[in-house]
């Protein structure tokens, strides 16, 4: 399965595609995509890049145990966790740094 | 230290209103990012894994306390609240919201600082050896120099656009603490048999992927000419640096693929052309400069450290001023390095409030000056040798008082996958193991001076080729491995360290290091041979053997 990934272009945040259209820090709640939506994928994606809002626009393979969302690359799951030396929480989305599709 | 005349100031500020302008066009959608991106990192604006990462230019290493109150107050409002010194004696703010910037650079702006040219293909933040205008060692104080150059690249019309990036180190001393030998050029203090002093001109080091030692294209240059000859060497690079592929642009790969003596024509046949030219470096221009870097006013003093009396009332301070304080050429003072290496710590992180504290010391007992150093540490370049003990309660109080320089905790690391988008595995908590492990004071001091430098990646930021000890962290399957190195020198004796064998996961390195450190300590002549001594003498079959010897 693949997620969609991006860095929010105010803040610099690591987002993710999620279900609803939103794009937002937790990738638990990111939208899956399965091996035949590569065309909705690929949809989203050209959206995204239209928003001019998105950059470093990614997929990115995980799975998932437990009901958590796990990225397959220990740099996805940095991206995901925040940095583990010193551990710290991930940049966060202000007021106006929310973007939809 | 030197100040922004009016041409500077407006320069600068110009630049700020320029980006400023940039931003907002990025933010309404004028600029896509293809178009901002270049922009960015004209003005040190990365993108790194988490959020924009700032690096703020820290020209030759030399900070007032107003500027450091100033990083302080960037960190604590713009930031959280901590800033990471660099192995460019640069700093590194890691979390700043792009709509902020303008504003940091407009901060910055106010205090004689910027981020100009700290990214992008052009001649980096020039630097030096961190007790520059203080070792008693130097033939020449490298800062009034190091501000030309500055000044000399800064905005350089031909050389915005290099096919690769470009950095120039420099040293006035023998004793090379600047890592001369592997940047694109290095300059080194001579004095010639008319009892002139110049510069030895070495070209085409570096670290990354391809490791080189520089080499010597000429034996000696005047201040006079020294422009001149730089930029002879950066208009054959332009010219025939590769650009076809940026793994091979840089000079030290023309250098090698061409070889010095070819380069050596090409840099002397462009230099004829232009000598005595309008790059001539006159006089009264060097003086000019150099009176910012004037002689301080030294007390007289005759005072020195009584080791034996220190060591019986306060072995803490006497450990301290052993490993921490180094030799100045005034009598009675002496410089002294703040360890950014806490036992377990962050490699070159400050808090804002360690980062003010410091700006205080400054200000009370190091004629309102800094340094960083390339080994990311502080410098206090001029304390009186009477004032130290209460410099090392301060330090102390904000937790900034470990006495480690140059020994086995005094670890280099870059900010590895726990922060940079290009690293392939994490530097940080690889040093803090190593740290953990060989933290006291006792071990520290049976060990002596070992360099251990750790990078994440190939690129080498974390200075790993020249470790006594290296660590590069690699990807392989998934997982992060760990290769070792030995015999790396950054000094004058300069080498590049040889990989001994397979990489070992992250939980296995300290084992491995330890398994060296005893080898070391087994075959060492005497207490004062060193690790890097040792390994000249044996070469690394001895610590091959001791590393794999269970397969």
């Amino acid at each position: 399965m693949e997620i969609i990934t991006a860095n929010e272009l105010l803040s610099g945040a690591t987002v993710y595609f999620q279900a609803d259209g939103h794009w937002e820090a937790d990738i638990d709640r990111a939208r899956l995509f399965g091996a035949d939506e590569t065309e909705a994928r690929d949809e989203v994606i050209a959206k995204a890049k239209a928003t001019g809002r998105l950059v470093s626009i990614e997929t990115e393979q995980v799975a998932v145990e437990g009901g958590k969302v796990i990225a397959q690359r220990l740099r996805e799951r940095i991206r995901a966790e925040g940095p583990t030396a010193p551990r710290m929480k991930p940049q966060g989305l202000e007021e106006g740094d929310h973007v939809s599709l | 230290m030197y100040r922004y005349d009016e041409f500077d100031t407006q320069f600068v500020k110009g630049r700020v209103a320029q980006f400023r302008d940039q931003v907002n066009r990025r933010l309404t959608g004028e600029l896509n990012e293809d178009q901002f991106r270049p922009l960015r990192l004209m003005n040190g604006l990365y993108l790194q894994l988490h959020a924009y990462m700032l690096r703020v230019a820290v020209p030759y290493g030399t900070l007032s306390s107003r500027q450091l109150h100033k990083l302080a107050h960037i960190a604590r409002t713009y930031d959280r609240g901590y800033g990471h010194f660099t192995t460019r004696q640069n700093i590194q703010f890691n979390w700043p919201r792009l709509k902020d910037v303008p504003e940091i650079l407009d901060e910055l702006a106010s205090v004689e600082m910027h981020a100009i040219q700290t990214s992008g293909n052009c001649i980096r933040n020039v630097t030096t050896d961190q007790f520059a205008g203080a070792a008693a060692d130097e033939i020449i104080d490298p800062r009034p120099v190091g501000e030309i150059i500055r000044q000399w690249s800064s905005i350089h019309p031909e050389f915005t656009y290099l096919p690769r990036k470009f950095k120039i180190a420099l040293t006035g001393a023998p004793n090379d603490r600047a890592a001369v030998k592997f940047h694109d050029i290095g300059l080194m203090a001579q004095q010639n048999e008319q009892g002139e002093i110049g510069w030895k001109v070495l070209v085409g080091g570096g670290l990354g992927r391809t490791p080189m030692i520089a080499k010597t294209v000429r034996d000696f240059v005047t201040h006079e000419d020294l422009l001149a000859y730089l930029e002879s060497i950066l208009r054959v690079y332009n010219r025939y640096g590769r650009r076809d592929n940026k793994y091979k642009a840089r000079v030290k790969i023309l250098v090698h693929e061409e070889g010095i003596e070819t380069i050596r024509e090409q840099v002397e046949a462009e230099f004829a052309e232009i000598q005595g030219g309008v790059l001539t470096l006159p006089q009264e221009e060097l003086d000019r400069i150099t009176a910012y870097f004037a002689p301080l006013e030294f007390k007289p003093s005759n005072a020195t450290f009584d080791l034996p009396k220190l060591k019986a009332e306060n072995p803490g301070l006497s450990r301290f001023v052993m490993l921490n304080a180094h030799e100045h050429r005034q009598p009675g003072y002496t410089s002294i390095t703040i360890s950014l290496k806490p036992i377990g710590g962050v490699p070159g992180d400050a808090t804002a409030d360690q980062m003010d504290a410091v700006a205080e010391l400054a200000k009370a007992y190091s004629f309102d000056e800094l340094r960083v150093t390339h080994e990311q540490n502080l410098v206090l370049p001029h304390v009186a040798i009477e004032d130290v003990p209460a410099v090392y309660a301060e330090l102390q109080r904000i937790g900034l008082a470990e006495a480690n320089a140059g020994q086995i905790t005094d670890i280099i690391a870059c900010p590895g996958l726990d922060f940079c988008a290009l690293a392939n595995a994490r530097s940080i908590p690889i040093a803090q193991e190593i740290s953990k492990r060989f933290g006291t004071p006792e071990k520290q001091s049976e060990i002596g001076e070992l360099k251990i430098k750790i990078s994440g990646c190939i690129n080498a930021c974390g200075h790993h080729h020249v470790g006594h000890i290296g660590i590069l962290g690699v990807e392989k399957k998934g997982t992060e491995l760990y290769q070792i190195t030995v015999g790396g020198d950054a000094t004058e004796d300069a080498a590049v360290g040889n990989i001994l064998g397979r990489g070992f996961i992250a939980e296995e390195v300290p084992d491995a290091i330890q398994r060296l450190v005893d080898k070391y300590l087994g075959e060492r002549a005497n207490d004062n041979e060193t690790f890097i001594q040792v390994v000249k003498r044996l070469g690394q079959e001895p610590f091959k053997e001791a590393l794999y010897a269970n397969g």
